[in-house]
């Protein structure tokens, strides 16, 4: 198999290939595991089980097809991401009638900034949402001139723009950055790193939950979530990154700090965003992913860690930028 | 009514090739389940009005064999003002087209009995009862004409749509189809339970009474 993925993605370094190969073994035996229950034990539920699954298998390959074959292509894909994700967020919001222009401008925002990340233009990609439109956002919705309720349109317009676009976008960056010596697996590397981390991160916290959760965290807030969870995952996720540090140019000690933020912050903006789910009273964002629900039930965490991980590894690892 | 294959082919194509891609991948139209629309002989189908993407989103919905013999009850007077236009949305849209400011005589009813006279050809039709597209969000009274259409043919089906977001991505006057998160809800066939007009109507309005409640966007309730 790395053998054909070698061929299939020549541009890739080995460390690369090895931790795809990884995943998609992962995920064959989980579905071999599934499909022998369900052989075994006929009468035992496992639909939901199974759709994830299958809801895995769909986005791990469209990821891996969106970000190692062609360059530009990843940025595309990435930013078709982001358009997703702001359309999701912001349906959920209701914004106002008058808000609709500048909504128009903020979806203008998603090509702009990952134009920036495309062609390396650090300083540029870095205000453009929190400087340049948090200044021009505003000043577009009151043109209309309707004020009743204009700073709640300001404030999630900014917020929602924040996350779906500014954060995703660090996804994009992380190839865009240069090559370091000794490091050949370079922005690729970074990139599965984090994605990789952040997913098993989701998943490591559920299993500790589900099997032996016992003392609610944020109960209400997200009812499911338990200290015993939330701990396993940062134990858990924080032990396979360091295994897996061989796919970032940082040493030891700085894998271990780093995959451990990761796991925080991306319980964090799952639970951000479980906060936003209960205040509108819905309980998922879409049905966009059969088995995970909307595109931010599964990229919550995501839009935390990728901001927070590029930063860290930019000061780390990249001092002369 | 014989089966136009020329534009039943145009229909599958505009409908299930074009506009069902666009409107699910760039508007996010969220479909839900209609396949069950296969097997009813006839229908109405009765849906809030708040945009034209309703009219489009509901044919890009429904079953591609059925398509051609679902016609949207259209105002004349808006799709039909001239010759070229008329022409247009009878081919493309299917649409049958009825003078909503019939002055007709005492006792008779131009618009209904072109409603009847498709359904006795065998046509299914979509309606939205309130006549006119409104503000978003908001559903206005809907217009009787629908109860003394069911009354008259006993045994046919209504189905209750409704949708959400449309109007928000676009409104009435609006130029730019803004992308949103809009639904579409299909509720079940449904008999009506009696012949009188009247209570016709008042089981369609709770009908959407249901829907609302379920499905309805709510207002923030927050005041300041």
């Amino acid at each position: 198999m790395r053998k054909f993925l070698s061929m299939l993605f020549p541009a890739q370094s080995d460390d690369v290939i090895l931790t795809i190969s990884i995943i998609l073994l992962i995920l064959t035996i989980v579905s071999a595991v599934l499909f022998t229950v369900k052989k075994i034990f006929p009468e035992k539920n496992i639909k939901e089980l199974e759709n994830r699954t299958k809801s895995w298998w769909i986005m791990i390959v469209l990821f891996i097809c969106a970000i190692f074959i062609n360059h530009l292509a990843s940025y595309i894909c990435l930013a078709i991401l982001s358009f997703f994700a702001f359309r999701e967020l912001y349906s959920v919001l209701h914004f106002r009638q008058s808000d609709r222009s500048a909504l128009l401008l903020a979806f203008l925002a998603i090509p702009i900034q990952y134009t920036l990340a495309y062609i390396k233009w650090y300083g540029a990609y870095i205000i453009f949402i929190p400087v340049c439109m948090f200044l021009l956002l505003p000043s577009v919705l009151v043109i209309k001139q309707d004020t009743h309720r204009i700073t709640k349109s300001i404030a999630m317009l900014q917020w929602t723009l924040m996350l779906s676009v500014f954060g995703l976008s660090h996804l994009a960056f992380l190839l865009s950055m240069p090559d370091l010596e000794g490091f050949p697996s370079g922005g690729h590397g970074l990139l599965l790193f984090l994605v990789f981390l952040t997913e098993i991160n989701d998943v490591m916290q559920f299993l500790w939950g589900k099997t032996l959760g016992r003392h609610k965290i944020l109960p209400n807030v997200s009812p499911n979530k338990t200290w015993e969870g939330f701990i396993g995952g940062v134990i858990s996720t924080t032990i396979i990154g360091y295994f897996l540090g061989f796919l970032t140019p940082l040493q030891p000690g700085y894998v271990i700090l780093a995959s451990a933020m990761i796991a925080i912050s991306g319980f964090s903006g799952d639970v951000v965003l479980s906060a936003i789910k209960r205040d509108k009273g819905i309980k998922d964002m879409s049905d966009t992913i059969p088995g995970h629900g909307g595109i931010f039930d599964r990229i919550d965490s995501l839009s935390f860690t990728a901001p927070m991980f590029f930063h860290l590894v930019y000061y780390i690892a990249y001092p002369n930028l | 009514m014989k089966k136009p294959f020329l534009q039943s082919v145009c229909l599958k194509l505009v409908y299930k090739c074009i506009l069902r891609p666009v409107l699910k991948f760039y508007v996010g139209v969220q479909y839900t389940d209609c396949s069950f629309l296969k097997d009813e002989e006839q229908f109405v189908i009765i849906a809030n009005h708040n945009s034209h993407l309703d009219t489009l989103s509901l044919l890009t919905s429904l079953p591609s064999e059925i398509l051609w013999k679902v016609k949207p009850v259209a105002a004349e007077d808006y799709f039909g003002n001239t010759k070229l236009k008329a022409k247009l949305s009878r081919f493309f849209i299917n649409a049958l087209l009825i003078n909503r400011q019939s002055k007709a005589k005492e006792g008779t009813n131009p618009a209904l009995d072109k409603l009847l006279h498709a359904i006795d050809e065998g046509y299914s039709l979509i309606l939205f009862p309130e006549g006119s597209r409104g503000e978003p969000e908001q559903m206005s009274k809907m217009k009787t004409g629908i109860a003394r259409l069911l009354a008259q043919k006993p045994g046919l089906k209504y189905v209750p749509v409704f949708m959400t977001g449309m109007g928000t991505s676009l409104p009435k006057g609006g130029l730019v189809v803004l992308p949103y998160n809009a639904t579409l809800h299909f509720g079940k066939p449904t008999l009506p339970e009696s012949s009188d007009p009247h209570t016709i109507m008042e089981q369609i309005e709770g009908d959407f009474q249901t829907m609302i409640q379920q499905f309805g966007i709510k207002e923030d309730d927050d005041d300041d």
